[in-house]
């Protein structure tokens, strides 16, 4: 179980800072900082630079990633932005617009 | 059924009802936080907060703002603001509350420490009605 969820009714505007789990399945719109996993659900909207330890989209998300580990993108997602991280994954399905920096 | 695989997945650690809300233990949230369903904060919110749902602020989590709306407002924890809530407002034995509350009844534990004014609407039984403010004050001293 998550942390941290911001529920599908909820709208944060601001900064997020966690060293746990995120679960966005609301609207997040500002600086979403996260030590372990971030997953943005499918209906959600991000509207953020997101700094995590991993991430999973699902859902909608305009803003720069920088993952430690890992960036899934999985069918249904729309993403606008720069990603960086060691593993990227972006399933058939998903909408990706960005550079992809995997550090080789 | 690809979408329900899709939910499960993307919350990397089981299915999330997506009607609740928390901020969980280890999290800062500086800003507004608004929307629709109850909200649990264990963590920090140094902001606004709008909600039409309840609101339970834990043992060991903070909420610093101006304003505080929700249904109602549960505090366990310590809480800054100006509150305003449609419901009632509880206060329980480990709350720290600093600002003017508002709501349908307020309820305040013994050992919760509160500075502000209380502002609630309610009918005072008429034992009561001599030495009390506002409305009732004018009838028991007339029956005398």
């Amino acid at each position: 179980m998550a942390s941290t969820v911001i529920g599908a009714g909820i709208t944060v505007e601001g900064e997020i800072t966690t060293d746990e789990d995120v679960v966005v399945a609301g609207t997040v719109r500002g600086k979403l900082s996260a030590k372990e996993g971030v997953a943005i659900e499918h209906g959600a909207t991000v509207e953020a630079d997101v700094v995590s330890g991993s991430l999973v989209v699902a859902g909608s998300l305009t803003g720069n990633v920088t993952a430690i580990e890992r960036v899934d993108l999985q069918s249904g997602a729309r993403v606008v932005g720069n990603v960086k991280a060691a593993r990227v994954t972006i399933a058939d399905g998903a909408q990706f617009k960005g550079n992809v920096d995997m550090e080789v | 059924m690809a979408q329900a695989r899709t939910t499960t997945a993307a919350t990397t650690r089981g299915a999330v009802d997506a009607r609740e809300a928390r901020i969980g233990s280890g999290a800062r949230i500086r800003g507004r936080i608004q929307g629709e369903g109850d909200l649990v904060v264990e963590g920090h919110v140094e902001g606004d907060l709008a909600l039409r749902g309840d609101l339970t602020i834990a043992e060991g989590a903070s909420i610093a703002g101006d304003t505080v709306e929700a249904a109602s407002v549960t505090v366990a924890g310590s809480l800054d603001a100006e509150v305003t809530a449609t419901g009632p407002v509880r206060l329980a034995a480990s709350a720290r509350v600093r600002g003017n509350l508002r709501g349908s009844a307020v309820s305040i534990e013994d050992g919760a420490r509160f500075s502000g004014r209380l502002d609630c609407e309610f009918d005072l039984p008429p034992e009561l009605g001599g030495s009390s403010r506002g409305e009732a004050r004018g009838r028991p001293a007339a029956r005398r």
